[in-house]
């Protein structure tokens, strides 16, 4: 072990990022409980892939008992972020908090390879300059809609990974073939509440039918929409990729976007993004002139789901008869909380049939990019989660967040499965 | 630390010929991560740590273990609280959390087919559809395993009523110290021959390497009612334990937690609703047929509010009750809260003799300067008292001993016993001498050496250094002195 102290020039400040996790770190008891809850445990039987592990080895670091080197990389790096363990941990460990830090800490010490700086390329040059990621996601959607990516697919000439992420582009297309896109919004019933949507980058890229039906179903529940000028990416892939800086700055832009509308709500259809900005308290507690800004817009901050349950948002008497599986985002989940109110929404839909789905509150092993970061591992998360789908005989998912939409869709395609994935507010949009 | 330990390469190279690289860890960052169980008190860093996919690569791994004399020391889910799969020795740490698969569930016969590696409650969760569960429910089964269970005999909450875990066992499949992959017990009623399986069951890892079980499955009761009794004073909610069990009701469970338990719970975020201003709380389960299932309660009831309870409150619908019971069964955590690490003592006392004994133990805590926090299996007298601590302060580290040490003598003089399910692994070795004589501990060793001769499998835990050799100067279990008895013969 003596070999592990001291040895790396980083230690000193490596141990100063975690050092003020301390507190966080402490509340570790080592029982265990969150074992079986973690994806990558469950996968490989290793301790060092495990919650409990993990934040051993930050302990470690932060005792100065553990060099950042390849060791605390590796298995920090393994950890999808789904946070499934801070759900079922006794103790109140604020994993996703800890693990940020840790990956701020690995971020700062490590040139990285290629891989690595290409991702940081991408994420400080393209998801900051909405311009540009325009570009970029229309690039994408015309790759998409063309049937080139289709065909590329079906080729089979790509290796594992590249067919994986034709597939994720694939799983984008609405799943829903009804001709909602044509219909004309409903009018807005009253003036209040005041809602402003984000937009989103994948999503508007991408799902832009998903936030087209978002609008659709808040206007038809009778709410107002402010546009919020000036919003950009949320930031979620930075804090998670370790870019802190390029977090902060992205939400103080979407803090003074959203704070220059009349709003009361701002509405998320994105989990991801959602559990993002609800945290954007903690990414500026330290910022004199933003926290207390950022605090208040966090409170602000709901979810689609919860928000129309929130409002007790019915349904029309229209019938979608679908048998169709939930499967949650661990962004709503676990970080969020939300479990119930996606679940009470799918219910009230008249004619539709909600299946059990074994592990639904299980990762699907998307994670953002760590599909393509980490295969293998995540293609045998991914396995697990196809498997179930299978086995509950749904013939449509449904999951609110895109990562989820594209992994379970892309997984399921590349079993050759034709069950398709929507979020379910395009599902409330065919039915109100 | 003690002394360091490293795998030889050759050793490493054959491991990893059989289970693959990413199976067998001896980089020593990667060890860390292994040297604690769910009782941080104790540290030892392992030389390696293997993880077999089947129960053929664990044989295969420890025949090469065997013929190297390497020890090694089984794991499930390291949620033990006695120190019992930590490496002592050198021990390769041979981890079964991949031998996750549940392989036969059948109804008919009432049993099901598990590698030991199975979560506890995934069990339950299977056969739930079929309105079968698996018994015993420890209080981590959310995350320990079968193969752990088998190892401590286990018990929960509701063991008052269906009993621990060798109730349930029918048969196991182990590798033996030697590499050899045996069957003990099977699915009958009675075998013949030695009841081997009975011996195996509680031992703790230090037989052999559980692979598989056969375990027994249990109808879902029919109907279930949960009642929260509050007490102002522990004499009260203890005579009324006595008062239920004399009255010939058998509670699926009956569990007491003390304020300062009630008080950590309520503070976490899977606070159960408790009240924080009573003495002590009384959980009391009772389950069965729906037909004469109101009538039990009554007398429950009843018993409690003529022993002064303050108010009984009947849990209305099954999300309560798990509330209550998401409560009581993450009390550990809630109270490892309070400090960086907790001491979980478990022991055995006589049901009517908790009051005095409870005062007792506060005053010691008070004595060392520590704050102890107590949750009772009432119904069978089992007593979990809990020690949060800083480890990083060695001081305190020593208070935490020496209480401990004077809550088992205290336990033990009121008839008690040092050990309620948790096991004795390596925590609890130096009391066995307050319960076992020389002779007692004898006969055990001489039935650990029938299954573990050369003393390879999980070496150091259980029995303490008894007798010292004549010819080497070890204690006779030792593992050195059973090398330097193998060497003589040899
Ligand atoms: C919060 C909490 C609550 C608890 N509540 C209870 C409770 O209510 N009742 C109770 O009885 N215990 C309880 N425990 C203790 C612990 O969970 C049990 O002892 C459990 O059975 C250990 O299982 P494990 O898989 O974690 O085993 P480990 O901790 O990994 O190992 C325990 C022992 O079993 C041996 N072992 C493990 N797997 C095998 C195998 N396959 N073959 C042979 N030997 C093996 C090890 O060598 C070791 O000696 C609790 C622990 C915690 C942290
Ligand atoms: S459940 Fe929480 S306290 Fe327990 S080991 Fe996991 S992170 Fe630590
Ligand atoms: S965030 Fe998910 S993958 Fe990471 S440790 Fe927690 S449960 Fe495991």
């Amino acid at each position: 072990m003596a070999s592990a102290i001291g040895e790396s020039a980083n230690i000193e400040h490596l141990a100063t990022l975690l050092d003020r996790n301390r507190e966080g770190i402490y509340t570790c008891v080592h029982c265990g409980l969150c074992l079986p809850a973690c994806p990558t445990y469950r996968q490989l039987g290793d301790e060092n892939d495990s919650p409990r592990g993990r934040v051993y080895l930050m302990r470690a670091v932060s005792e100065s008992r553990l060099a950042i080197d390849s060791v605390f990389a590796e298995h920090i790096d393994s950890c999808l972020g789904c946070r499934a363990c801070e759900t079922v941990c006794p103790s109140g460990v604020p994993y996703g908090e800890l693990l940020e830090a840790a990956r701020a800490e690995l971020a700062s010490t490590r040139s990285g390879g290629v891989e690595q700086k290409l991702l940081r390329f991408v994420l400080n040059r393209f998801f900051t300059r909405r311009a540009l990621l325009g570009v970029l996601m229309w690039i994408a959607r015309t790759f998409r809609e063309s049937g080139l990516a289709q065909l590329a697919f079906d080729s089979k000439l790509l290796g594992n990974r590249g067919r994986l992420a034709l597939a994720l582009l694939l799983s984008s297309r609405p799943a829903l073939t009804s001709n909602a896109e044509n219909r004309a919004a409903g009018p807005s019933v009253s003036t209040s509440p005041k809602v402003a949507i984000l937009r989103g980058c994948v999503m508007e890229g991408l799902f832009s039918h998903v936030n087209r039906a978002t609008e659709r179903v808040l206007r038809k529940s009778g709410c107002e929409l402010v546009e919020a000028n000036g919003q950009v990416c949320c930031g979620a892939l930075h804090a998670h990729a370790g870019e802190l800086e390029t977090a902060k700055e992205l939400a103080r832009k979407n803090i003074d976007a959203f704070r220059a509308t009349t709003c009361d709500t701002i509405v998320i259809n994105s989990a991801g993004c959602g559990a993002a900005m609800k945290e954007y308290k903690h990414l500026l507690a330290d910022d004199p002139e933003y926290a207390a800004r950022a605090a208040d817009l966090s409170k602000k901050v709901k979810d689609i789901s919860e928000f129309l349950i929130g409002i007790g948002a019915k349904p029309s008497e229209a019938i979608v008869a679908r048998r169709v599986a939930y499967d949650a985002p661990c962004h709503l989940i676990h970080a969020q909380k939300i479990a119930s109110a996606p679940v009470d929404l799918l219910r009230s839909i008249r004619g539709l049939e909600l299946t059990p789905l074994i592990g639904s509150e299980t990762c699907c092993g998307g994670a953002g990019i760590y599909n393509l970061q980490q295969y293998e591992l995540s293609a045998k998360i991914a396995s697990d989660k196809v498997d179930n789908i299978l086995a509950s005989g749904a013939d449509m998912v449904v999951t609110g967040n895109p990562g989820c939409i594209m992994q379970i869709g892309a997984s399921l395609l590349m079993r050759g499965e034709s069950i398709r994935v929507a979020h379910p507010i395009e599902l409330i949009d065919s039915a109100i | 630390m003690a002394k360091s330990y490293t795998l030889p390469d050759a050793v490493a190279d054959r491991l990893v010929s059989i289970l693959g690289k990413r199976f067998v860890l001896t980089h020593p960052d990667e060890l860390l991560v292994y040297e604690s169980d769910a009782l941080t008190l104790h540290k030892h860093l392992p030389p390696a740590v293997i993880i077999p996919g089947s129960a053929e690569e664990a044989a295969a791994a420890v025949k090469v273990l065997a013929e190297a004399k390497i020890p090694f020391a089984p794991r499930g889910a390291g949620t033990g609280l006695s120190g019992g799969s930590l490496s002592l020795h050198g021990a390769v740490i041979i981890e079964l959390a991949r031998l996750n698969r549940i392989l036969k569930i059948d109804y008919e016969n009432r049993l099901a087919v598990v590698e030991a590696g199975v979560i506890n409650v995934h069990l339950s969760e299977a056969t739930a559809p079929g309105g079968f569960h698996y018994a015993p429910d420890p209080s981590s089964q959310m995350a320990c395993t079968i193969g752990g269970n088998v190892a401590e005999n286990s018990g929960g909450p509701h063991c008052l009523k269906y009993g621990m875990t060798t109730n349930h066992v029918l048969g196991v499949e182990v590798v033996l110290p030697n590499g050899d992959l045996i069957n003990i017990g099977g699915g009958g009623v009675d075998v013949p021959g030695y009841d081997l399986l009975g011996v195996y069951v509680g031992s703790e890892g230090t037989f052999g390497i559980t692979t598989k079980a056969t375990l027994r499955l249990t109808r879902l009761p029919e109907a279930v009612k949960t009642l929260l009794a509050e007490f102002m004073s522990v004499t009260d909610a203890s005579r009324s334990v006595s008062e239920i069990i004399a009255a010939g009701i058998l509670p699926a469970a009956l569990e007491m937690l003390d304020q300062e338990t009630i008080k950590a719970v309520e503070e976490s975020i899977f606070a159960g609703g408790f009240p924080i201003d009573v003495a002590a709380l009384l959980i009391i389960e009772v389950d069965g047929l729906r037909a004469g299932l109101e009538r039990t309660a009554a007398a429950a009831v009843d018993i409690c509010l003529r022993n002064n309870a303050r108010a009984v409150r009947v849990a209305a619908d099954e999300a309560e009750r798990q509330r209550l019971w998401g409560a009581r069964k993450r009390a550990f955590g809630a109270m490892g809260r309070i400090k960086t690490d907790l001491m979980v003592q478990d022991a055995v006392i006589p049901r009517s003799r908790l009051p005095e004994v409870l005062d007792e133990i506060y005053a010691i805590a008070k004595r060392y300067g520590l704050k102890v926090a107590n949750v009772f299996h009432a119904g069978d007298g089992n007593l979990h008292p809990n020690i949060s601590f800083d480890g990083r302060d060695p001081d305190q580290v020593a208070r935490v001993d020496a209480a401990s040490k004077d809550i088992m003598s205290l336990c033990v003089s009121v008839g008690g016993s040092i050990t309620g399910e948790h096991g004795v692994g390596m925590d609890k070795i130096d009391f066995m001498r307050m319960i076992f004589s020389d002779a007692d501990m004898e006969r055990m060793l001489a039935v650990r050496d029938a299954f573990n001769p050369e003393g390879l499998c999980n070496p150091s835990k259980v029995i303490p250094a008894m007798k010292t050799c004549r010819y080497c100067g070890f204690g006779i279990e030792d593992l050195r002195h059973k090398r330097a008895v193998h060497q003589e013969i040899s």
